[in-house]
C-alpha cells in the first residue's frame, strides 16, 4: 500500500491522545478491564473518542481538533469526568503516568483483535513489555513539506518534552533512576528513534517510504515508532516522546507548549534543521530521560553544554508572545511552575514512594491526581 | 508393636492424604484442566473412612482448626479485595446482591417445604444456599489470574452473600434454640451477639495489625507472615469463644484494606503456606461427607442446586444492564457463583455445640457439598473463561 497523500490541515491546530492505566483499587495493580470499560462507555456519547490499546489494562482517549489551550483543556476535563464516573461504576481506578511502577509484564492480557495479535506474535515479550503509557500530540500542518520541516526543526526541543512530561521513574517494582524509563521500552523496537532527515515530501514518499515498503519491513506509517512522525491521513505531525502526565492539566499544557513552539519555528527565523543536528540527538534524549530537568544537553548547532532547566526557562520566555497570540499563556505558567519550583511528575512520584513507603502508594497518588487534577 | 504401628498409621494419615490430594490436583489440572481444588475434593472424599478409606473422622483433632485457619486466610484475602465505596458508585450492585440472595433464600425454602423438609431445616438450608463459598471463588480467580467485571462482581457478591448467609443462619439457629429450650437469652446471644462480636473482633484486628506493622516498619514483604499470624490468632480466638471466624476474618481483611496497608500481588493466597492449607481444607471438607448420605439426599440436592443456580443467574442477569455490564457478563456472574461447599461444612462444624437435630440428613447437605465441591469450581472456571477474563 503506497503512502497516502498528505491531507493538508489548518496550521497550528492541535489534538491530544492519552494512554491511560486501568488499575484495580484493591491492590493497585493493573487490571485487564478495557473491554468492560469500553462497553460501558459505548452506551452514551463520549466527549472525544476512546479506543483499546495493545493490552487490556490500557485505554486510549483522544480529543477533537482544537486551536486554543482552554478549549482543549475543557474537553480533556469532560473526558476525565466521563472516564472517572465510568470507572467508579465498574470499580476500576484510572490514572496517568508513563509506566505502572510494579506491574509484571508477563501478567498482561493482549487485547483481542487481528492487529494486536499480529503485533504480539511479531514482537513476543516486547509487545507485553510495551504496557507503557504515552501522550501523543498532533499539530496540524498546512502542507506536507511544512510537516517535514517542523518534524526536523523540533529535534532540538525533544528533550524538553521528555523532561516536562516524565512520569515513569519506576519499572517492574524498582527505581530505574530514570525520570522517563518508558522511552527505554519504546527504544527496544526496531523501527523506533528518529525519522530520516528528508525535508521534501515527494523524496520522503518515493525515496524512503516506497523503498522501505519494498523491503517488506513496513506496510504503513503505523509501523514506524519514531519520536515524531508525520500522519498523512490527518495532515499532522505527531510528537510521541511524552509520558502520559499524572494530570490532564499538564497534558493540555504540553500540547499548548508544542503549539507555541511550532508557531515560533514557522517564522523561520532560526537556522534551518540539518542532518548534523542529530549527532547529539540520542545523547540529549538520554540526558532528559535519565535526569529530567537536571540533565545537561548539547546544543546541536553551537555545541555548547546547556542545563536543560536553563534551556527550558529561556525557551518559555521566548515563547511568551507566541503563546499570547494563541491564548496559551496559562499553559506556559503551569510549565514554568514545574520547571522553576515543583519539578516534574517523576519527582512527585518519588516523593510519594518515600512518604508512603511503597510502590502501591505511588499508584494511589497517581489515581488521586488524575481524578482531582492539580492540587494547587 | 501393633499398637505403635496403628499410632504410626494415624499420624501418617493426614500427611499422606494431603500428598495424594495434591498429586491428584496436579494431574487433574494438567490432563483434564480441572481446577485443582475439585481434585482435592474428589481425593478427600474417596480417602475418607466412611468410604472405606484410611482418613478417620477428624472432628476433635487439630485438623478442623487448620481447615478453619485456611478458610480464614481466604476470607481475609477476599475482604481485602472488597471496595465498599463501589456500592455507592453503583447502587445496582447492592440491589443485585440483595435480589440474588433473597430470591435464592425464598426459592430454596419453598422447594424444601415442598419436599416435606420440616420448618427449621428448611430455613437453615435456604440460609446456606444463599452463600457462595469464597474458598472456591478466591482459589479459581487466583489460579486463572482473571480480571474484569465478572471477576470483580463475583468476589463482591460472594462476600456479601456470605455475610447474609452467616447472619441468617445464626438467626435461625437462635430461633431454634429459643423454640426448643425456651431460653430467650441464649437465642439472642447466638444471633445478634455472635454476629456483632465477630465483626468487632475483625475491626479490632483490622485497626491494630496495620498500626503495629507501621510501627515496626514491616510494610511490604514481611506483611504476609504478619497477616497470616494475625489470622491464625483471630481464628483460634473466635473459635474458642464460639464466635464466627468467618465474619471476623472477612471484616479483618475489609478493615485492613481501608486502613491502606498494602497487601501486594506477590502475596496472593498467602503463598506456599496458603497453597498447602488449601489442600488440607478441601480434603477435610470432602472427607466429612458420607456416601450413604449423599445417595439419600441426592434428589433434594439436585433440585436445590437447580433452583439456586436459576435464582442467582436470573438476578445477576436482570440487573446486568442497569449495572453497566452486558447481559452475558451478568449471566456468567450468576453461573460463577455456584460453589458453596466449604462455607457450609465449616459453618455446620461451628454449630456442633448446638443440637440441630437431624438437619444434615433431612436437608441433603452431603449431596450438595460433594456435588459442588467438584462442580462448583469447574463452573466458576468456565464462567471466567467464557467471559474472556482469564489470562491468555
Amino acid at each position: 500500500m503506497p503512502l497516502e497523500p498528505f491531507k493538508a490541515s489548518r496550521s497550528l491546530t492541535m489534538g491530544v491522545e492519552l494512554e491511560l492505566q486501568l488499575v484495580n483499587p484493591a491492590d493497585f495493580d493493573l487490571t485487564a478491564s478495557a473491554p468492560d470499560l469500553l462497553h460501558l462507555l459505548s452506551l452514551r456519547k463520549f466527549p472525544g473518542d476512546v479506543k483499546p490499546e495493545m493490552t487490556e489494562s490500557m485505554i486510549e482517549v483522544l480529543t477533537d481538533v482544537h486551536t486554543r489551550h482552554d478549549e482543549l483543556l475543557a474537553q480533556l476535563r469532560d473526558i476525565r469526568a466521563v472516564m472517572v464516573s465510568a470507572g467508579d461504576r465498574l470499580n476500576i481506578s484510572i490514572c496517568g503516568g508513563g509506566t505502572h511502577p510494579f506491574q509484571h509484564w508477563v501478567e498482561q492480557h493482549i487485547f483481542s483483535g487481528p492487529r494486536f495479535e499480529q503485533l504480539s506474535q511479531l514482537y513476543g515479550y516486547l509487545a507485553k513489555q510495551f504496557t507503557v503509557f504515552g501522550q501523543h500530540v498532533h499539530i496540524g500542518c498546512a502542507s506536507a513539506d511544512e510537516a517535514l520541516y517542523l518534524l526536523h526543526a523540533l529535534n532540538r526541543y525533544v528533550p524538553h518534552f521528555i523532561a516536562l512530561s516524565a512520569s515513569s521513574p519506576f519499572l517492574q517494582g524498582v527505581d530505574t533512576l530514570f525520570d522517563s524509563s518508558r522511552l527505554n521500552s519504546v527504544f527496544a523496537f526496531p523501527l523506533s528513534g528518529r525519522a530520516p532527515f528528508l525535508l521534501d515530501w515527494s523524496e520522503f514518499e518515493h525515496g524512503y517510504f516506497a523503498k522501505m515498503e519494498n523491503t517488506g519491513v513496513v506496510k504503513s506509517m503505523k509501523d514506524f515508532y519514531w519520536d515524531i512522525r508525520p500522519k498523512p491521513e490527518f495532515g499532522t505531525i505527531e510528537l510521541r516522546v511524552c509520558d502520559t502526565p499524572l494530570t490532564i492539566e499538564r497534558a493540555a499544557a504540553l500540547a499548548a507548549y508544542l503549539q507555541a513552539l511550532c508557531r515560533m519555528l514557522l517564522e523561520r527565523r532560526m537556522p534551518p534543521p540539518a542532518e548534523d543536528d542529530y549527532l547529539v540527538y540520542n545523547y540529549n534524549r538520554f540526558q532528559a530521560c535519565r535526569f529530567g530537568f537536571e540533565g545537561v544537553i548539547v546544543h546541536p548547532q553551537t555545541n555548547e553544554n546547556l542545563s536543560l532547566r536553563e534551556d527550558l526557562l529561556t525557551t518559555l520566555r521566548q515563547l511568551e508572545p507566541h503563546a499570547e497570540a494563541l491564548h496559551g499563556l496559562p499553559a506556559l505558567a503551569e510549565l514554568h511552575r514545574a520547571v522553576a519550583y515543583e519539578g516534574n511528575h517523576a519527582g512527585l512520584l518519588r516523593r510519594q514512594f518515600a512518604d508512603e513507603g511503597g510502590v502501591e502508594g505511588m499508584v494511589d497518588a497517581a489515581v488521586r491526581l488524575f481524578r482531582d487534577g492539580v492540587p494547587s | 508393636m501393633s499398637e505403635s504401628l496403628s499410632m504410626m498409621a494415624a499420624t501418617m494419615a493426614w500427611p499422606l492424604a494431603i500428598a495424594v490430594a495434591w498429586l491428584a490436583g496436579e494431574f487433574g489440572y494438567r490432563w483434564l484442566s480441572l481446577p485443582r481444588i475439585s481434585s482435592y475434593g474428589i481425593a478427600g472424599f474417596f480417602m475418607a473412612a466412611s468410604q472405606g478409606g484410611f482418613l478417620a473422622v477428624p472432628s476433635g483433632s487439630t485438623i478442623p482448626l487448620l481447615a478453619d485457619f485456611a478458610f480464614s486466610l481466604m476470607l481475609f484475602e477476599l475482604g481485602f479485595r472488597i471496595n465498599l465505596r463501589w456500592l455507592r458508585a453503583d447502587p445496582w450492585l447492592g440491589v443485585t446482591s440483595v435480589a440474588e440472595a433473597g430470591t435464592t433464600f425464598a426459592a430454596v425454602f419453598v422447594l424444601a417445604q415442598w419436599f416435606g423438609v420440616p420448618m427449621i431445616p428448611s430455613l437453615l438450608l435456604a440460609a446456606l444456599a444463599m452463600s457462595t463459598s469464597p474458598a472456591a471463588v478466591v482459589r479459581v480467580v487466583n489460579e486463572l489470574k482473571s480480571s474484569g467485571q465478572v471477576t470483580e462482581r463475583l468476589l463482591h457478591l460472594s462476600a456479601f452473600n456470605c455475610v447474609l448467609a452467616v447472619v441468617v443462619f445464626k438467626m435461625v439457629t437462635g430461633y431454634w434454640i429459643l423454640s426448643s429450650a425456651g431460653s430467650l437469652f441464649h437465642a439472642a446471644w447466638n444471633s445478634l451477639m455472635v454476629v456483632a462480636v465477630s465483626a468487632g473482633i475483625g475491626v479490632l484486628f483490622g485497626v491494630a495489625v496495620p498500626m503495629l506493622l507501621r510501627v515496626c516498619g514491616a510494610v511490604g514483604g514481611n506483611a504476609t507472615v504478619a497477616f497470616a499470624i494475625a489470622v491464625l490468632l483471630l481464628t483460634a480466638l473466635t473459635l474458642g469463644f464460639s464466635f464466627s471466624p468467618l465474619l471476623a476474618a472477612l471484616v479483618f481483611g475489609l478493615v485492613a484494606r481501608h486502613r491502606r496497608v498494602i497487601f501486594s500481588q506477590a502475596q496472593n493466597n498467602f503463598g506456599a503456606l496458603g497453597d498447602l492449607l488449601t489442600v488440607l481444607l478441601f480434603v477435610f471438607v470432602a472427607a466429612s461427607v458420607e456416601w450413604k448420605q449423599v445417595v439419600d439426599g441426592a434428589a433434594l440436592a439436585l433440585a436445590v442446586l437447580g433452583v439456586r443456580l436459576a435464582a442467582k443467574t436470573l438476578s445477576t442477569t436482570l440487573f446486568a444492564r442497569l449495572s453497566g455490564i452486558t447481559w452475558r457478563k451478568g449471566m456468567l456472574t450468576g453461573l460463577a457463583m455456584t460453589p458453596m461447599s466449604v462455607l457450609v461444612i465449616l459453618l455446620l462444624e461451628h454449630s456442633r455445640h448446638i443440637d440441630l437435630g437431624n438437619f444434615e440428613q433431612v436437608a441433603g447437605i452431603a449431596a450438595i457439598v460433594i456435588i459442588l465441591e467438584v462442580a462448583g469450581p469447574v463452573l466458576t472456571r468456565l464462567a471466567l473463561m467464557w467471559a474472556g477474563e482469564a489470562r491468555r
